[in-house]
């Protein structure tokens, strides 16, 4: 299944666009969704320093609710990611 | 009408102290306490031209409501309340965020505007681009929103 990864912040680096389209198993959950990003920051952004991003951020849901890493994902399902934040 | 949030636009708009002022006056108040943060050209030892500044819209704002909301039930029900924030690119010398308040006394006038920039330092979605003279630039860590029981 494919979701799509609104981006925020420090995660903007992983795309020029707004989002990034991300292929995972079926039944994936947000845990499963944190180890695919992992793989993806080590394989194509490693010089970044978005090594603990994965770790760090906590993702929205549609409803733009923080949601846990039990959450399942659902095809087409369209996740914000926050990295950690810092206004002011 | 005795709140107003806004995220402003810097490509469109300026966040001004004035229109500010304006809202929090009120005759029943003997204190208005106003912050402005503003974008500076050092952090770290390295020389800023300009911070980007990005937002989550919809969380930001409901945020902001609930984060005022509760300044305003902890310190004074009837305080007046101006709080905006940039978004987008900010030069040096641009205001980034400001608070003003307008309350029945001091204490609750400083103590709301300390509350409301703490809680969105913490609560609000916004993240911070630097821009530096070397061409460079770098987003900010911040505080992360993960509930704390998942961090192994």
């Amino acid at each position: 299944m494919k979701i799509q990864l609104r981006l925020y912040g420090s995660s903007k680096i992983l795309s020029d666009d707004d989002a990034l389209k991300i292929e995972l198993p079926n039944n994936s959950n947000i845990e499963k969704l944190r180890d695919v990003l992992s793989k993806i920051i080590s394989e194509k952004h490693s010089k970044s320093n978005l090594k603990n991003l994965p770790k760090t951020a906590a993702f929205f849901s549609e409803k733009n609710e923080v949601v846990n890493d039990n959450y399942k994902l659902k095809d087409k399902e369209s996740i914000s990611i926050i990295p950690p934040i810092g206004g002011g | 009408m005795t709140l107003h949030i806004a995220l402003v636009k810097t490509e469109e708009e300026k966040i001004s102290s004035e229109k500010a002022k304006k809202f929090i006056t009120s005759e029943k108040n003997g204190a208005e306490s106003i912050f402005v943060g503003k974008v500076r050209n050092e952090n770290d030892g390295k020389k800023v031209t300009a911070v980007t500044y990005d937002a989550h819209d919809q969380t930001v704002i409901k945020s902001f409501e609930s984060i005022c909301q509760k300044a305003k039930n902890k310190f004074d029900k009837n305080a007046k309340i101006f709080l905006e924030h940039a978004k987008g690119y900010a030069p040096v010398g641009q205001i980034s965020i400001l608070i003003a308040v307008g309350a029945g006394h001091r204490d609750e006038a400083f103590k709301i505007c300390r509350y409301i920039l703490e809680e969105v330092k913490k609560q609000s979605p916004i993240w911070k681009k630097e821009h530096y003279t070397d061409g460079k630039e770098e987003w900010l860590p911040g505080h992360s929103l993960r509930p704390k029981k998942e961090v192994k």
